[in-house]
Order: C-alpha cells, then structure tokens, then sequence
C-alpha cells in the first residue's frame, strides 16, 4: 500500500542503487582546487570561478566525432550554484559515455563523489514540441556551505557531424575563468575549419603533427576577469573568446557533404530535401484553381500563401535527421501541419504549381545574425524567398511559412535584418533578408485629454504602429479576445490609475511592412494633482522615457539598440474652465549623433494646450566610447519628458 | 478557509450501500463519439466578434470504472472530447498531452485513440481521421511517460473530437477531472464507478456551481482471475456487487482567468480528485487505509521514505547530543539544531511530502528535498531531546486543504514542529539558510497543516512576521532648486527575509544596483549595506540621493515627494475581481520625510492630512504633513494591511484605499522662493 501512496505524493524516488563503501580514505587523497589558489582579481564581481577547463573534439571520421569535457568550477556564492548543476545533452544521434562528478571542500578536500544512481536521466521536451528527441544526463553537486568546488566529467559520442564544439569558456556573466583549454584531433585529411574571436592577444592557435595521419589543434586562455553584461550592449556571449569550430566533410546518417563554402552547403541542404515536394493531385487542383485568371505575380503568391494560412499550422517534431529534413509534402497535405522545414517546402511545392519558383531560405531566427565568412550550420530556422520573374525592377517576396497569422511578404523582428542562405539546386547563396527602418518602424499618437476641474480626465487615444513597432501587438490584435485584449493592454499602460473605457485594433496589410491602429479610450481619475488653487499636468501621456542607470567604472562593450524607429506624439490637453495655464514647460530640441528628439507645448487659441513630441533614431550600434554621450542623451530625454504643466484656477 | 469551498464527501462504507435503494436507470450519455451534425457549427462566431474565445469545449466527458483483472483491480478512464477551433490563437487546444506513470512494473496504458477533425463546407461535413500511428510517446524520467497527439487538417471553424482510454493498475488515485478550463466550456461531465467494496475520499475544488450533482447506487459485476500457483491455469471468477455511481457535471463554464495574488489557480478552478480510504472485501469486515487519521499515521509511520527515516540511526546524533550539553533551554536549542541542519544540507528546491533517500544520504550528499532537509531536521531534534513531530501541509503553489479528513495526497511538503514546555507551538523548517526558528518560508503559509503522530492534531499556521518597509528621506533643498539627501530603507519581516534572498542568490551589489534603477525621478548612488546577522534585525540599505532641479527661475517649486519614492507598492488595476486576493502575510509600507527648506523658502501650500480605514480595520491609510519649524517639512505616509487574505466582496474597498492613498501621495507641497 505504500507503494501506491507515491503514485501523486512521491514521484520521482525509489532506486538507490549502488550503495558504494565510503570513499574516505585513510590520509586521503591530496587537496584539488584549493580556493586560496584562485587570484583576487578573477574574484572581483564573480559568483563562480572556471579554475579548469579541458576539452577535447576527437574526429573519428566524416561521421563521427567523440567530445571530452573535464571541467572544475569554484562556487563563491548561491549565485553561482547553477554551475554545480550540469546538463549533457543526447539525442537520437549522440550518446553520453559517461558523466562523473566530484565536489570539494573550499581547502580542497573531497567531499564527494556522485554516484552512478545519482546521475539522472531527463527529457528535454521543450513544452512547445509535439515530439523532440533531445534528452539529457544530469547531476547536481549543490552544497550548503561556500565557497566549493565542483569537478565534472564527460564524454560525448556523436554521429552527427553537422556541428563541431564551439568553444566558450566564459559564455555567461559574472564567471572567472583561470585556466581553459581547447584541443581539436583530427586526421590530416579532415583538416579543422575554424574561426576564432574575441581570444586575447597572443592566443592563436597552436597546430601540431601528432602523426602523419593526425593533426591536434589547441588553444589555451587564462585568466579572464568576470564581466557583466551592461545596459543597451550586445549579450555577453558576443563579446567573450569564443573559437568557433566546423567540418570540412561530414556524414550524417549517411548524408555526406562539404561545408568549405556556403554554396556547399547550401548544395548539401539542397540534396537532402530534394524530390519531397511531390503534392496530391486533390491539392494540385485547388491551387490551380485558385489562382486561376490571376495575372499578376504577387497576387498569385499572395492567393497561394493566405490558402496556406488558412489550411496549415505550425507543429514543431525534432526527431534524428528529421532536424534537418523535411517531412514530404504529402504528410502535411495529409494532416495539415507540418515544422518549419515541412510547411516551408510545402508551400515550395504549391508555388510551383502555380507556376511560380520560391527557395527555402536559412536562417538564424530571433538571436544575432550569423557569422557570413565562416561557412558553418548556424541556422536554426528557414523561410521561402521568392524572387519575381515578371517584374520590372528586382524584388523579392518573402515568406514566413509558420505562422497562420503573419502578414503576407513582412519577415518582423524574428527573421528581418538578417542574412540568409538560399538553398537553390547550384549550391548555397548568401542574401539578405528585408532591412526595416526608421520609416518603416514608426509610432504615431494622437490623443484628446479632456480634463475636470478636480483632476480626474478622460482621454481618446489612437496610436498607429508600423513595421517592427507592431510586432508585440500582432497577436494581441489579431487573435485576442476584448476581455484578454485589455486585460494584456492594462499591465502595459504607464498609469497608476486607470480604466479602460474603449478598446480596438485594427490591422493594415497592403503596404510592405505592416500596420496597427490602436483605438483607446481611457478614464484616468485624478491624472492631474490638484493642489489648493493649482493643478498639475505631464502632458507626455504615454511615452515617457527613463533615463539609464548611472554606471560604475569605464564601459566596456558598444551599444547595441534593437532597432532603429520613429516616434511622434500628439497630445491635446482640453482644459476645464476656470483654468488657465500659469506654467508652462519650456520646448526641448536635442540633435545628436544617437537620434533628434524634441518637445514642446503649446497653448492654443481655442484654450486647448497642445504637446507634441518626436523622437528619431534611425541608428542602432555605437561604440562604446559613445556610451557616456548616449546616457546624457537619455537623462535629458527623461527629463524633459516629466514636465509639467501648471494649471491656475480663475478667480471666476 | 474563508474564499475556497472545498468539500468532501467519505463514502459510504458498503454496509449502507447495500441497503440502499437501487436506482432505475442511469443517466443518458452526454455524447456519443461521431455524432457530430451541422448544428454543432450554429453559432461559430464571426471574424469581427471581439467576445469569442479562441475555442470552446463543446462536451468533455469522462468516466471511470474500477473492473477485475489479473491479480489486481485496475482503474479504467475513458474520456471523449468535443471542442470548437474558432480562432488560429485556439491551434494549441488542437494537441493532446497525458501524462502517465510507471512505477516497479506497474503502469497506466493508453489506448483505443480515435479522433476526427470536421470541418463544414458549403454545408457538408468532411471528415480527417486521426492516425493512431501519430502518437508520440516520451519517456519524461524514470517513472512519468507523456503520450502527445495533434488532431488533423485543423482550421478555424473545425469540430474536433477524439477519444481514449488510461488503464490503471494504480487505484490508491484515480484519474482527476478537471472542468474548468482557459476556454469556455458548455458541458462538462464525469462520472465515477466505485464498487462497494472500495469506499473512496473525494476532494472538490473551486467555486462555480456544478449543474449536476448526484450519488446512485447501480448494479456491479466484473470479473478476476486469481491464479493459485506458478503452473496453475489462472481462475476466471464474475464478482457481483452494488456500486456507488458518482456523477458531476457543469454547464456553460466560463474560461478562467487567473489573477494577481492567488495562491494558484488549481485552488480556484472547479475539477474533483480521489484517494482510497478502506476496503470491504468480506461485506462485514471494513479496513480502513487512509480514511481515518490512525490508520494514515500507521502507514506513515511505517513507510522506509517517512517515519522508518526517522527511526534509522540519526546521522548528527553526535553533533545534537553536543547541542543537548550546551543548550539547556528548549527553545534556543532548538534554534541551535536548527541552524546545524541548515549548514548541513542544501534545498535542491523539490517540495516533498517523503524522503527521496536515506537520511544519512542527505548528510552525505548535503542535498536533498524538503523531506530530506526537514525528516533529517526533525530526527536531529529528538536527537537533542526535543520533542519533535513532522507538520505535514500544503505549498501555496500545491493549494489549499480541507481538514474534514486526512487525505495523503493534498500535502506535498513537511516542516517540522516541538511542543515547548509553555505549551506553545515551535514550527522550523531547515530549507533556507537565514529562516529563524518559529517562521515559515512563505510558500508554508497556507492556512492549515498537520501533525504527523498518533493524534494528528491541525493546526493553523499563522504568519510569524509581517512584510514591513521603512522608508526614511531625509532631504535638502539647495538654494538653486535642486533635492540632496540620504534615503534609508528597512526591510523587516518576510521583506526581510526576501531581500536576504535575493541578496543571497544574486549578489549584494547586483541587489544595490537594481535598487538604485527602482527611481527613475531620482539619481541615487553610494548604495551602502547593513546586513545584520540575525533576521531579527531588518537588512537596511542607504543611499545618497539627488534630484536636479527643474526649473531653475521659478519663484514657485511643487514637489510630490511620496510619490516619486514610491510609497505606495502596488495599485489594483483591475476593477473587478473573482477570486480572494492572497498576500500570504499582513504587510505594512512606512515612508517618512524630512524637508529642509533654504534661506528664503516657504511653504505656500501643504497637502491636507488624511486618514482611511478599511471595514473593521483590516486596512488602513494614514498621511500627515507638518512644519515643525519655518525651516523644516515632514511628512509621513502609512500603509497597513492587516489581513493575509481578502474576500472578493472586500476587493473594492482594497482597491480604493489605494487608489486614494496613491492620489494623496501625489499631491504637491508648493514652495514659495524669494
């Protein structure tokens, strides 16, 4: 009967397995690690210490590497106890040979060693799959009392050839690292492809003969200083050594290719989804029918990817090769869904029964673009890309095939700004996804405030999002109901005190980049403070900027923005009568190499007080000899944006 | 209990069912798989319908039945599903996820998967089949199995349906039902066979009324086969009974949505949960398993994870009878146990009602789950001659309990407890490393909990802090216009207690910094620390603070100083509320500042004192400006809520205390310059 009991209360027990003798030798072994050793300035601003870190990539073949990590990591504090924590990774073409690992004492005495029954093995279902094969091998050397020292141990067996390691011994903030090394052995007809930055100076490679048949490539850092990512700046990982590392050949489930150049692997990308694009005639036949009499060439597209819209969907399966290679167009014909790789090369196939040719373009979604001169599987996601034939000026539609809801031909944010490899039957070519601007990334607001005479107001609100500005409102607009729609809008408003009286979205699809009008009605009671004869008013509504956090010591990386956009707001202030403006903030134009901003208020003659305010910045990266420029544009924003206006009663 | 109704019915032992009446019938089906007509796209809404949900259950029915097997009774669910797709949003209900569990070779089987997806065009229906080849199985861990399924050829405007069978050789649970869900649902049914000789405990959640509600006693037969040796041919033998039928259903549910300071959601969506209190094989003789605390207890008592941890040789004996030597008072020793325990293992953040390992283990590992921190606190207790029980309960995340009857299955955690010689209760808990004797980490405070001996005494954990802020600013304004000063926070209490967290678990300067960005109208800067050793103390943080001046010509200056520091935490956006509003503690916000005036400078104008009070002083707003030299301002501002939990019918009254006290603390002071 116990047992039953831990069906809900007590899952994930039993199997203690091995139960070892106890370790603790007589004498013992000698001290590791000892935190006396580590040097005071990789102590500085860091919750853990990398004391050593050895990894090894061994080329077996063009299909099959072995990967060997040791890795000894000085906990200073609970801010750094994730690091005893560690997860490997496998999946249906990689094996984890072993995991072990040790914890010490901050003197360096061993306090213990894991236990075989310890290591656990775990699914690394990402919630949003409907079936992924990712899995991992994990341990956990947490401890009560800092600092200690965690030792892990691992090898990994891998037939997936596509990715070598890539190094990083320092990839997240506030973590030292004292000693790392890097060791790359492959036969000397695999020579290593790599390409290195960020390394200190002096931190080349060192390439060595072992035999004739085997070459060893190593590198080695030491003493690296904990850094912390800084505000407005690029992630840590893009700013810390890094050597990233590729195949020339490789095989995967006997898949072989070349990845020397980008048209290679474009060509190897190309082969393996080749001849999946074969579509039932039923389906051939609705899409002929579809765009039959349409003349024009993007209508025709338009037609075919709204009927794609409308009849798929977007469900993620990563299993194996499947990673890679599409399911046929058949299975999504036949289920109506299909990953990124099937909808994008189903929608391939209904093109081209349409008469019209689209490639499967990869990419590197939602993260930095990657690195063009180092041909490498750094994708994680792929689009269609279509060039027109009949028009008379290149253009170029582009396709996201995964979402039902996404305007037609418009990349946003996930996709835009980016490069991309087109897989066409000669090879790979590098392009570019769509740039959006400042001009296409804009926000215009146009509000009437109408206020009483004890400071309560109610205001209209109609705020045009174009480009990627709309992107955070596309789902809302688009699929929300009005309770979930004002229930998401009211945690985003910048009010104490508000309700919403009025609420509406409505979408604009016909131009190149998308359109959102947002239509909002808003009680604010007591927006304005009423104090004895006076009261006060911050015309900036909705779009108040703070200003940066004061910074400590010189800045160390470049600015990095999101993306360049444009701002105008409108704000007409209806004033109750017996009020007059006694006081009214003084307009500010500021022009600087980050952007131009500029406010005013004005009082009209119909008695309406009338703020306006633009801010433009078209420009996203900066060095960091710029920041303290940048921050002072940001206070003087911040400050002008909390002006007030005074009212005074009348002494009507 | 106030705001959750929670209800529970023992079921009646087989003695009284069998003198009950038989009923007639049972109840028509709810559905019928494959029954789908044009009617049930009456209805859809249109494209411009801002009120649609993104889909909608048309009917979710269940059903189990407890039926014969080989060597054991197993526990057989059906479910059949119809739901609506009306917008792409509404995609994700197209996909099914069960969970399943395995344990030592026995399992819960998924089968006899059908489903259809109908879509209606020019007024026919066409139908894609489910193939059940496309169920994908993953093995989650060691024990917990999750099959996924997608319906096919889904749209918006699609009719799916689908449905399938868990077969269970665990009866200690059945499978749950839930009926409320984040779409609307028009009707949601279960129904549950218990035979006479299984009497279950049935647990019941949430607050929307159910439409059907019923208890029938129906005919039951099924049949086992025993085998009576290795070689045997197993016996096939027809047992015929009565039953209990069950039956619960809701009409037109509304979706749910989840508001601010809940405990969780579970504790306020409607579903029904059950746990096996006896058997009566014999028809005469009951044994009870769970239903009556002294059977639950014995069972505990014995179990290797629970009591027989307790009773193993106590890994720190040396170390608590050491502690037993030094400490002859009760209570400091028990701090002093308390604070070995705590330095001794690490929490690895699992709540858990049993021990995942030896005791020993955890001393060795110096990890564990709350089991294995809080059994190994409690056995170094007694160790040190205290007399210390297990108190069993509920995470606020896990959601609240009823006390009617002991159900094993609502608690999910275990603290410890000591009976001091005064008679007072002493509750510990050796997960966090600052938390004192006598105080609970927050996710404990949730009402009631349980003392696991042979009395199995409740008792109600009443928070042994408040959460307190005290602000105090002590300013300059410059001749030029601009504000300097110092501003001193103390956090007391549970916001003590959360500050030494985050404290712990991020860094001091990454906690100073992000203080220092929570003004964005003020520069502060110098952040300095005062971590006191004991919790006792509140941590306190300085800052130097400086505001520059606006306008610099003005003769007149306005400043709203409570405002721009934040004196009042939170506003309640929403207008209306469902559920009660849980803070888990009372909490109470100070802000003082004292405003020294230049030469020349004089105080026009002074907001009024205010002073609001919530309906038998269970909140309270006070505010107060005063000039207590020409040269001088203070002002000060309190907020006190006194109650950890407020009704929805006192939700209004909550919102407008803040919204007036938010109000007040802007209102300006006006400055007059020579």
């Amino acid at each position: 009967m116990v047992f039953y009991l831990k069906h809900t209360c007590h899952a994930a027990l039993l199997a203690l397995g091995l139960l070892a003798g106890s370790h603790a030798l007589a004498g013992g072994p000698p001290p590791k690690y000892p935190v006396a050793d580590i040097p005071g300035s990789l102590r500085e601003n860091a919750h853990a210490v990398v004391r050593l870190s050895d990894e090894t990539l061994l080329v077996k073949s063009a299909g099959r590497t072995i990967e060997t990590v040791r890795r000894a990591i000085t906990i200073l504090d609970e801010a750094g106890a994730h690091h005893a924590q560690e997860l490997v990774y496998y999946d249906q073409l990689s094996s984890v040979s072993y995991l072990r690992g040790s914890a010490y004492a901050a003197d360096g005495r061993l306090l213990r060693t894991l236990k075989a029954s310890e290591i656990g093995d775990i699914s690394l279902s990402d919630g949003f799959s409907l079936a992924s094969d990712g899995r991992g091998r994990v341990a956990d050397l947490r401890q009560p009392v800092y600092p200690y020292t965690v030792e892990f141990e691992y090898e990994v067996n891998s037939t997936n050839t596509l990715f070598y390691s890539t190094w990083q011994p320092q990839a997240q903030e506030q973590l030292s690292v004292e000693q790392a090394t890097f060791r790359v052995l492959t036969p000397t007809e695999l020579p290593l492809r790599y390409q290195e930055r960020d390394l200190p100076a002096g931190t080349a490679a060192a390439r060595t003969s072992v035999s004739a048949a085997l070459q060893r490539y190593e590198w080695q850092v030491r003493n690296l200083a904990a850094v912390e990512q800084e505000p407005d700046g690029p992630p840590v990982g893009e700013t810390t050594p890094v050597v990233f590392t590729a195949p020339t050949q490789f095989e995967v489930q006997g898949h072989v290719g070349t990845f020397t150049t980008w048209q290679a692997l474009g060509l190897w990308n190309y082969q393996l989804n080749a001849g999946r694009d074969e579509l039932p005639p039923a389906v051939q036949e609705k899409i002929r029918a579809l765009v039959q009499g349409e003349t024009d060439e993007r209508a025709r597209i338009r037609k075919v990817y709204e009927w794609l819209q409308a009849n798929t969907r977007y469900i993620s399966v990563q299993l194996g090769i499947g990673g890679w290679q599409t399911y046929p167009a058949t299975s999504v014909a036949a289920t109506g869904y299909g990953d990124c790789k099937a909808l994008t090369n189903y929608c391939q196939a209904l093109l081209k029964t349409a008469g019209i040719t689209g490639y499967s373009a990869l990419v590197r979604a939602n993260k930095e673009d990657i690195r063009t001169e180092f041909p490498s599987q750094q994708f994680n996601h792929v689009v269609l890309c279509v060039p027109l034939q009949k028009s008379a000026k290149p253009d170029t539609v582009w396709l996201e095939c995964t979402n039902q809801t996404n305007p037609f031909g418009y990349m946003s944010s996930f996709t835009g700004n980016r490069h991309a490899l087109l897989v066409t039957p000669q090879g790979g070519r590098m392009v570019r996804t769509p740039q959006y601007t400042a001009a296409d990334n804009r926000r215009e607001r146009l509000a009437d405030v109408y206020l009483d005479a004890q400071g309560s107001a109610t205001a209209t609100i109609r705020t045009r999002r174009s480009g990627l500005e709309q992107d955070d409102y596309e789902g809302m607009a688009g699929s929300r109901n009005l309770a979930d729609q004002k229930k998401a809008l009211a945690e985003h408003l910048p009010l104490a005190n508000f309700s919403i009286s009025k609420l509406s979205y409505t979408q604009d699809r016909r131009a190149a980049v998308p359109v959102i009008t947002e239509t909002l009605g808003l009680t604010l009671p007591g927006w304005a403070s009423v104090s004895g004869r006076r009261a006060f008013v911050t015309p900036n509504l909705l779009s108040r900027w703070h200003a940066l956090p004061a910074t400590v010591g010189e800045r160390r990386t470049p600015i990095w923005l999101e993306n360049a956009f444009s701002y105008a707001d409108t704000v007409r202030i209806h004033v109750p009568a017996g009020f007059k403006p006694e006081n009214l903030p003084a307009p500010v134009q500021l022009s600087t190499a980050f952007g131009t901003y500029s406010s005013q208020v004005q009082a009209q003659a119909d008695g309406t007080l009338l703020y306006v305010r633009r801010l433009l910045m078209p420009r996203t990266r900066f060095p960091r000899t710029e920041y303290p420029a940048y921050q002072d544009f940001r206070r003087r924003i911040s400050a002008a944006d909390k002006a007030q206006i005074v009212l005074l009663k009348t002494d009507a | 209990m106030k705001g959750i109704r929670l209800q529970l019915s023992l079921l009646g032992l087989c003695l009284l069912l069998a003198c009950a009446a038989l009923a007639q019938k049972a109840p028509a089906l709810p559905i019928r798989f494959g029954s789908v007509v044009p009617a049930d796209f009456f209805g859809m809404p249109t494209a411009t319908d801002t009120a649609a949900s993104v889909a909608e259950y048309l009917c979710d029915y269940g059903t189990t039945k407890i039926v014969g097997g080989s060597a054991q009774f197993q526990a057989v669910f059906e479910r059949t599903t119809r739901l609506r797709i009306h917008r792409k949003a509404g995609y994700r209900y197209a996909t099914v996820k069960v969970p399943l569990y395995t344990s030592n070779g026995r399992y819960e089987r998924f089968s006899n998967l059908k489903g259809y997806t109908y879509n209606l065009q020019d007024g026919r229906i066409s139908q894609a089949k489910l193939n059940s080849e496309d169920l994908y199985r993953e093995q989650l861990d060691k024990d917990h199995i999750q099959v996924s399924f997608t319906m096919p050829d889904v749209r918006e405007g699609s009719i799916l349906e689908f449905t399938y069978t868990i077969t269970s050789d665990f009866i200690f649970n059945l499978q749950d039902w839930q009926f409320e869900h984040s779409i609307p649902v028009r009707w949601s049914e279960y129904r549950v066979t218990l035979p006479q000789f299984y009497a279950y405990k049935t647990i019941i959640r949430g607050h929307l009324p159910f439409a059907v509600k019923e208890e029938l006693t129906v005919p039951y037969s099924t049949m086992v086969s025993a085998s009576t040796g290795a070689y045997a041919t197993p016996q096939q033998e027809r047992i015929s009974a009565l039953a209990l039928q069950l039956r619960w259903a809701m009409k037109d549910v509304p979706a749910f949505r989840a508001e601010p300071f809940l405990t969780t959601p579970h504790d306020y969506m409607r579903s029904v949960h059950f746990e096996l209190a006896g058997t009566n094989f014999s028809g005469r003789n009951y044994e009870d398993l769970t239903g009556k605390w002294p059977t639950l207890w014995k069972m505990l008592e014995e179990d290797n994870e629970f009591g027989k941890a307790l009773s193993s040789p106590a890994p720190l004996a040396a170390e608590a009878a050491a502690l037993r030597l030094k400490y002859p008072e009760q209570k400091a020793r028990a701090a002093a146990v308390l604070a070995l325990v705590q330095s001794a293992a690490q929490y690895n953040n699992h709540a858990a009602l049993f021990a995942s390992q030896p005791l020993r283990r955890t001393v060795e590992r110096r990890l564990g789950n709350a089991a294995d921190i809080n059994l190994l606190l409690v056995q170094t207790l007694r160790a040190a001659g205290l007399p210390a029980t297990p108190l069993l309960l509920s995470t606020r995340s896990h959601g609240q309990m009823q006390t009617l009857v002991p159900a094993i299955s609502q608690f999910n955690y275990v603290a410890a407890h000591i009976l001091l010689p005064d008679n007072t209760d002493l509750l510990l808990d050796a997960t966090e490393p600052e938390l004192p004797a006598g105080m609970l980490p927050e996710r404990c405070l949730n009402g009631q909990a349980l003392l696991a001996d042979a009395a199995g005494r409740w008792l109600t954990i009443r928070p042994a802090a408040r959460h307190t802020e005290l602000r105090t600013a002590r300013l300059r304004l410059t001749e030029h216009g601009s504000l300097e000063g110092s501003l001193k926070l103390e956090y007391a209490g549970y916001a003590g207690l959360a500050a030494r967290r985050q404290i712990r678990q991020g860094s001091s300067s990454d906690y100073l910094a992000g203080l220092q960005r929570q003004w964005p109208d003020w520069d502060a800067s110098k952040p300095h620390l005062l971590l006191p050793d004991s919790i006792q103390h509140p941590v306190a943080v300085e800052l130097a603070l400086h505001m520059p001046s606006s306008t610099t010509q003005a003769s007149q200056l306005y400043l709203a100083l409570l405002s721009s520091l934040g004196t009042i935490p939170y506003t309640f956006r929403p207008e209306v509320r469902s559920y009660p509003v849980n803070l888990g503690m009372p909490h109470e916000y100070v802000s003082l500042v004292t405003l020294t005036l230049p030469k020349g400078t004089t105080v026009q104008e002074m907001p009024a004192s205010l002073s609001l009070m919530l309906p038998e002083g269970s909140g309270r707003f006070q505010y107060s400006v005063s000039q207590p030299t020409p040269e001088t301002v203070q002002m000060m501002a309190r907020m006190q809520l006194n109650k950890a939990e407020y009704s929805p019918a006192e939700y209004a009254a909550l919102r407008e205390l803040h919204q007036r006290a938010a109000a007040k603390c802007a209102e300006m002071l006006v400055l007059s310059r020579k």
